[in-house]
């Protein structure tokens, strides 16, 4: 199978008292990124992944962390890891356009 | 992949979900590049699985689906995606995918002890032909049989119900939204006259309070569930309390998890109305303006075999539907046996979350929203479940507007829309109308442009009776589509599969998968799925939404709709209509049925160019009019004018759903609310419309027992349902890789204290028995599950471990419905020496041999 890099983002909803030292744990996690929304309880993140199943572990993962509410997906796109163009293959889960 | 292409990837993902989350990030603006999405085609649909409804925006390229992702216009969702959603786009693409018809052979001939093997559509529908004529002709109408679903969409649902109904002349149809929410749709009917909720999905936004009655959101409707965090978090006061028999992620979640013991959830509503009444909590004005007080007739039985001992012993097992005009002084009365020391007592809930769970419901400041599923639905007291939530929101007023919400959560896309909208249980016509009421028939018969007196009015039998008719060998000819019923149905062994292979009966089986009821079935009918035909749903807050055909099915695949209207062709009214109806309504005589229920001058009434331009839609071609359109707008003149109006047919392939009724244009989100519903008489206030007297129901019941309760020998209760990552029977999730490795294989979740007692290790093997039957499984100590003592509980999506061998099919005696949620088992190391194999066992999964 060949080699793929696959972008996910995820809204993860947590009690808004501990989002900051949620966020800090996620931000630990080397493929984790959070962008924002610590106020708010709502956090924004990125996952990068090698495959679609780590995807869904990490999910499963992050719901199970004390204080996380819900985890959702949003976004989803992959393409072949060893590439610089996007139209050598891949496709996207997600778009603002729609 | 270079580092800035990286970059931007990462900045369009967290862009995209800052947005459905509605967070402004603190970093630079983003900026989103259009250009890419030019090689996919996007297309809106909603979600082929559960009740929720979400909007997906569906990418084609090159004739495949390769893409979804959460519809930012869509009100339900919002761009967010459950992780059973986000794979949708895998769902078609199974390897084992049926692509052409399948009949049991030997010889070149059919053959009902033969192997599946490929046949044409013409030679299935042959056989299938010649079988319907021969038990129509030799037992009559009440011999043939339709078992469908809430997953069909409104059209195959509503050309199915055509079929039988008023070709066949048989009522025996029915969804397999029977196992699923019958008792909440009986529940509606009975209280408000109407079906489906007065509230809709706004009210997540608007309630103080959230009360889970068995209902394990968080992994079962993920989507709802994130809008009722977001409610919590954005309100300090919001509380959620869960009830559940055994403590799971949703429990975790709230703020109280309240575990009570299977049944006596009865009990404990039954003490909230006490407290309320107690407390002097009523709202006198609202139910003396707005309610009626009846009492329900008790022991009513558990709808087993009219043989069973439980059922002869009963007093009112064949008059349980039946219930008295009351008062509330005798209502209070029945409550007031339900005290806190009682309903603790029934339940083994502490007494503080009791009392802090009636408070909520007293409290007239604090707006309650309830939400149910399969808790209450599977339940042999279902239909008094339904009342009992009914009642607390009729006594305290808190109904029918922002926040004050019973809500009826539904598990199928289209359980609303298409089991009960269209009317495909067997006591339903469609928009709410009934088979039994000669009114209704004649008005059904008048809409169809079809004879007078032709519509049968003897209800059909229901989903677990066509099981027992079957193996009886009084329900002779069998279609079931777009359902795994042999994986689904209670006590399969005993009284399902025998009926499939009863000698007697001829057994059909639509799919797009071999799933287990494929294979034991005698023909297979390979059929196109979600994107792949034109549909349209109804979910849970009776928004009916709409898609395009995106793609083409694969090889042989047809749309259940096109298998429904070809296989009428093969039948004249001469055939199967009795010689007096022909004989009054001659001009009817020499046609097909499908020259008079589908060329009747209303469902071909559009013509192909109607269909929007670059949508591909296979059935229409193949029938020569506009299919979708037609069926919908027939069906839709039902309900237009009686609170049931749906917009015109194009304006849904625009919308992202309306919840009906739709009038003017506008949707109803509050129904019998004035304001807010136009069916509401001005300065009325609020009007239970669907009752003559506009008044709603206030049911009395008391708690009764489960049918089987655990004793010395069955020591445990066993309780099923469903986990996140697979959507019922699996037929579609275990073809998702991703959700395959997430769950692989069903467990046993037991306390760890049961399993010590029984010298059982975590991960061993061992035997799941009841009366009825027995599979094998693994001990599930820990996980996400956690049981509390003498509760055991085993998900039934995995085929090779039918959890249903063992369940018991026992039903509410109203609604019919099975209770999946309380029989009584024992589990055993598998190394002991078992009671001998059953004589009949359902194949294991497998493809097709």
């Amino acid at each position: 199978m060949p080699e793929e890099f696959h972008v996910s983002s995820l809204v993860i909803l947590c009690r808004k008292e501990r989002a900051a030292e949620i966020a800090a744990a996620l931000s630990a996690m080397d493929d984790m990124q959070v962008h924002g929304g610590v106020p708010e309880g709502k956090l924004v993140v990125t996952l990068e992944t090698a495959t679609e199943g780590e995807i869904v572990e990490r999910l499963n993962q992050v719901q199970l962390i004390s204080g996380v509410l819900a985890a959702t997906l949003v976004f989803h796109q992959f393409e072949p890891a060893h590439s610089s163009e996007a139209s050598t293959g891949g496709c996207r889960h997600g778009s603002l356009a729609s | 992949m270079d580092l800035s292409r990286r970059d931007l990837i990462r900045a369009q993902a967290a862009a995209a979900a800052a947005a459905a989350a509605n967070v402004t990030l603190p970093t630079q603006a983003q900026n989103i590049p259009l250009g890419e999405e030019l090689r996919l085609k996007w297309d809106k649909a909603p979600c082929r699985f559960c009740g929720t409804g979400c909007g997906v925006m569906v990418g084609v390229k090159d004739g495949r689906v390769v893409a979804t992702h959460g519809d930012m216009r869509a009100e339900v969702n919002r761009g967010l995606n459950c992780v059973k959603g986000y794979f949708l786009s895998k769902i078609m693409y199974g390897s084992d995918r049926l692509t052409q018809p399948l009949m049991r052979m030997r010889n070149g001939r059919f053959d009902k002890e033969g192997e599946l093997q490929p046949v044409s559509w013409d030679q299935a529908f042959d056989t299938m032909a010649a079988h319907w004529k021969k038990v129509l002709r030799e037992k009559g109408p009440e011999a043939v049989g339709m078992f469908g679903s809430g997953q069909w969409t409104l059209w195959e649902g509503y050309a199915a119900s055509k079929l039988m109904r008023a070709g066949f002349r048989s009522n025996n149809l029915d969804p397999n939204a029977r196992h699923c929410m019958a008792s909440a749709a009986v529940t509606f009917i009975r209280t408000f006259g109407m079906d489906e909720p007065m509230g809709c999905y706004d009210d997540f936004e608007n309630a103080d309070a959230f009360v889970l009655w068995g209902s394990n959101m968080a992994e079962m409707h993920p989507i709802l569930w994130t809008r009722i965090t977001d409610r919590r978090l954005s309100a300090e006061h919001v509380r959620i309390h869960t009830l559940s028999t055994y403590e799971h992620r949703t429990s975790d979640l709230s703020d109280a998890a309240v575990i009570f013991r299977p049944g006596s959830d009865l009990a404990i509503m039954n003490y909230i109305a006490n407290h309320i009444i107690r407390s002097g909590a009523v709202n006198r004005e609202f139910v003396d303006r707005h309610v009626n007080f009846r009492m329900a007739n008790t022991d009513i039985g558990y709808g087993l075999r009219p043989e069973n001992v439980l059922e002869q012993r009963a007093q009112h097992a064949n008059d349980a539907q039946v219930s008295h005009p009351s008062d509330f002084e005798a209502y209070a009365r029945l409550v007031s046996n339900y005290t806190l020391d009682r309903a603790h007592e029934l339940s083994g809930v502490p007494k503080t979350q009791l009392e802090a769970l009636a408070k909520l419901y007293a409290d007239p400041k604090t707006k309650v929203m309830s939400l149910w599923t399969m808790g209450f639905n599977q339940h042999v007291r279902g239909v008094w479940a339904n009342h009992m939530i009914y009642n607390l929101h009729l006594l305290t007023g808190k109904i029918a507007e922002p926040g004050n919400s019973p809500f009826s959560l539904t598990g199928q896309p289209s359980a609303c829309g298409t089991a009960r909208e269209v009317g495909t249980f067997s006591h339903r016509l469609p928009a709410d109308m009934q088979v039994a009421n000669p009114e209704h028939r004649k008005h059904a018969e008048h809409l169809w442009k079809l004879p007078e007196g032709l519509l049968p009015g003897k209800v059909g039998y229901h989903a677990v009776e066509q099981d027992r008719m079957l193996k009886d060998g009084k329900l002779n000819a069998y279609w079931i589509m777009c359902n795994n019923n042999l994986q689904t149905a209670p006590n399969t062994s005993n009284e399902t599969y025998p009926g499939y292979r009863n000698p007697l009966n001829l057994i059909v089986c639509s799919d797009p998968y071999p799933t287990v009821t494929a294979m034991a079935a005698d023909i297979v009918l390979p059929t196109a799925m979600w994107v792949e035909k034109e549909g349209a749903y109804g979910n849970a807050e009776r928004r009916t939404h709409f898609w395009h055909q995106l793609v083409n099915a694969p090889g042989d695949a047809r749309s259940d709709l096109w298998q429904l209207m070809e296989f009428s062709k093969r039948f004249t009214t001469d055939e199967v209509w009795p010689a007096e109806i022909l004989a009054k309504a001659p001009e009817y005589r020499g046609k097909t049925l499908f020259d008079v229920l589908f060329r009747n001058g209303q469902v071909d009434r559009f013509p192909l160019s109607d269909i929007a331009a670059g949508y591909e839609n296979r059935e229409s071609k193949a029938l020569g009019f506009y299919v979708q359109k037609g069926l919908f707008e027939e069906y839709a003149s039902f309900g237009r004018g009686h609170g049931h109006d749906l917009a015109p047919f194009d304006t849904y392939h625009e919308a992202r759903g309306l919840r009906w009724p739709v009038v003017d244009g506008k949707e109803t989100r509050w129904r019998y609310r004035e304001g807010y519903d136009p069916y509401v008489e001005k300065g009325a206030g609020l009007q239970f419309y669907g009752n003559p007297d506009k008044r709603a129901n206030i049911m009395g019941a008391p708690y009764e027992p489960p049918a089987e309760s655990p004793d010395q020998e069955y020591d445990l209760w066993l309780v099923t349902g469903r986990v996140l990552e697979h959507w019922h029977s699996g037929s579609m999730t275990l073809r998702v890789p991703e959700l395959y490795k997430a769950f692989p294989g069903a467990v046993l979740f037991m306390h760890p204290e049961d399993a010590q007692k029984r010298g059982l290790r975590r991960g061993q093997e061992v035997r799941i028995a009841s009366r009825r039957g027995e599979i094998r499984s693994r001990v599930e100590t820990r996980g996400r599950n956690k049981v509390p003592r003498g509760v055991v509980f085993v998900p039934f999506f995995d085929a090779s471990q039918l959890i249903n061998k063992v369940t018991l099919d026992a039903t509410d005696p109203i609604s019919k419905q099975t209770d999946y949620k309380k029989c009584a088992v024992k589990v055993v190391a598998a190394a002991v020496q078992a009671a001998p194999p059953q004589p009949s066992e359902p194949d294991a999964r497998g493809g097709p041999r």
